[in-house]
């Protein structure tokens, strides 16, 4: 499992939070920019973050090598993005990935933090501190209109996306999700079904992250995005307490089988496997079950897509059997 | 059907986009495809969409991806494109590529095109002014200032000139700016 050194509440209905930052060190082009500009930027930044070696402890800056294996797997960590391993660039980031910047990205800095559970004031705390660290000695492209300059205009002012990861899968039963959906919308958020497409999202997971970066404080939008986040969770375990009152039985049911497929299975799909991680997810939340956190098995679920196995779909559904099969070994039913 | 975006071959590619439950579809031919780089783009985030539940963190989101504003939000108007052609003196930014990527060259875009920009970023964010954190003054950038500081300057103007139209104005706009922050 990952060490992520910032922890939030809700872990297991919020799965995880992140906080990103878009930056441009001033006197450099947003485009074409070349290997030794990139270079000096890289430089400039990595000594910034050197003067403080209490903030910067634990970061290093290392090459990302266009279209590498290494590349690949920084993608699959959520440590850069998948335009960025194509076209290569410079990484600063801690070794258990949760501080990550990309140096050479559409914008020059792109500084994400991640963390457990929902924990966006914590994440932007650590952003905020390094951004600032990095100013002190690089000063950014700023103008006093439209705040900080980014490539992209979506992005100006904040130059700040906050987002969390939600586990919603009753309300996803329920047909309730799209209500969810359009409220958040009118509250300035985008609301991304991990599965994308008018499908109802595969195991529930929803992606909500503020829409607008300009004319709202960095304070505002992340307390913004608390509210609606933890309103979201509020539906979600009612939904679930009248799942339970309504249908006891079958409720512990779905759950223990859930968990006796992930504990047992030779072979699983993705399908199968997502609905029966979600299943076991809301056990472990609702108290039926125990014995393995819900991180863990959110990590499982992400490592065991099928874009990230390798093998034919045979064998990636049985490595995905074996792995779920291990994270799940110290699970057990408690009633 | 004809390309969406040269409107001329016709589309034998078809994208969509689905966000907030709305769908956004784009018909194109081959040659705008990789013109802008869509096909990668696309091709990705659709296997990373159907692929992992996380995938969306990065690749769908339209802050790490190119999200095509200028295809999908149509933001610049016929005419602008038919503009002048002006170039951005510092990086070399064209007014027709501004236009196709939606994406600026440098600090010196957004004074260059500022006619262009400002309408499609108040589209785009629904305001057109920045509200929050500002570098320390000794970063030697610009100077910092609190956005609320000038309009209170003006609204004791306003008021001293007995303008009380403009006061209303200003002491909405203070009391929307600082509403927001404590939001």
């Amino acid at each position: 499992m990952r060490n992520f050194s910032i922890h939030g509440g809700f872990t297991g209905l919020a799965a995880s939070t992140r906080v990103r930052l878009a930056r441009n060190v001033k006197g450099y082009p947003y485009r074409g920019l070349t290997p030794g500009q990139l270079d000096e930027i890289a430089h400039k930044v990595w000594d910034a973050l050197s003067t403080a070696p209490a903030a910067s402890h634990g970061l290093s800056l290392t090459d990302v090598r266009a279209g590498s294996e290494q590349a690949m797997q920084l993608v699959e960590r959520h440590m850069i993005s998948p335009e960025f391993a194509r076209k290569g660039g410079k990484l600063i980031a801690s070794e258990s990935g949760d501080i990550a910047i990309m140096l050479g990205e559409e914008d020059h800095i792109r500084l994400q933090v991640m963390g457990e559970g929902l924990c966006p004031k914590e994440c932007m705390e650590t952003a905020k501190r390094l951004s600032d660290l990095i100013e002190s000695q690089v000063p950014f492209d700023y103008s006093e209109r439209l705040g900080y300059l980014t490539a992209c205009p979506s992005n100006l002012g904040t130059g700040l996306r906050v987002s969390v990861m939600l586990h919603l899968p009753v309300l996803t039963r329920s047909g309730a999700v799209e209500r969810m959906i359009n409220w958040a919308a009118r509250q300035g958020f985008t609301v991304r079904g991990a599965y994308g497409e008018g499908s109802r999202a595969a195991g529930g997971f929803y992606q909500i992250s503020n829409q607008i970066t300009l004319g709202l404080s960095e304070q505002a939008i992340t307390e913004k995005l608390i509210s609606v986040a933890t309103e979201v969770i509020d539906q979600e375990k009612k939904a679930r307490e009248q799942l339970r009152t309504a249908n006891q039985d079958g409720l512990f049911d779905a759950v223990a089988r859930a968990a006796g497929v992930l504990q047992y299975a030779r072979l699983l799909s993705s399908e199968e496997a997502a609905s029966c991680i979600s299943n076991v997810l809301i056990g472990l939340q609702m108290g039926y079950l125990t014995g393995v956190s819900a991180a863990d098995l959110i990590e499982a679920e992400q490592q065991t897509r099928p874009a990230l196995l390798a093998g034919d779909p045979a064998a990636r559904d049985r490595i995905r059997a074996e792995r779920l099969r291990e994270v799940t070994s110290g699970l057990h039913v408690t009633a | 059907m004809l390309c969406q975006n040269c409107g001329k071959k016709e589309a034998t590619m078809y994208f969509r986009q689905n966000i907030n439950g709305q769908t956004k579809e784009l018909n194109l031919c081959p040659d705008c495809a990789k013109e802008l780089g869509v096909q990668d783009q696309f091709a990705h985030s659709f296997q990373s969409a159907f692929a992992k539940p996380f995938g969306s963190w990065f690749d769908d989101d339209p802050f790490f991806s190119q999200s095509f504003p200028s295809l999908f939000g149509a933001p610049f108007s016929q005419a602008a494109q038919l503009g002048s052609g002006r170039r951005c003196p510092t990086c070399g930014m064209t007014e027709s590529e501004l236009q196709h990527t939606g994406r600026a060259g440098c600090a010196e875009c957004y004074n260059i095109f500022d006619d262009i920009l400002t309408p499609y970023i108040r589209k785009l964010q629904g305001a057109t002014a920045h509200v929050g954190t500002a570098p320390h003054p000794q970063n030697d950038t610009q100077p910092v200032e609190n956005p609320t500081a000038a309009l209170k300057t003006k609204l004791e103007q306003a008021i001293k000139q007995e303008n009380y139209e403009e006061a209303a104005r200003l002491r909405d706009e203070i009391r929307r700016l600082e509403g927001e922050q404590h939001a």
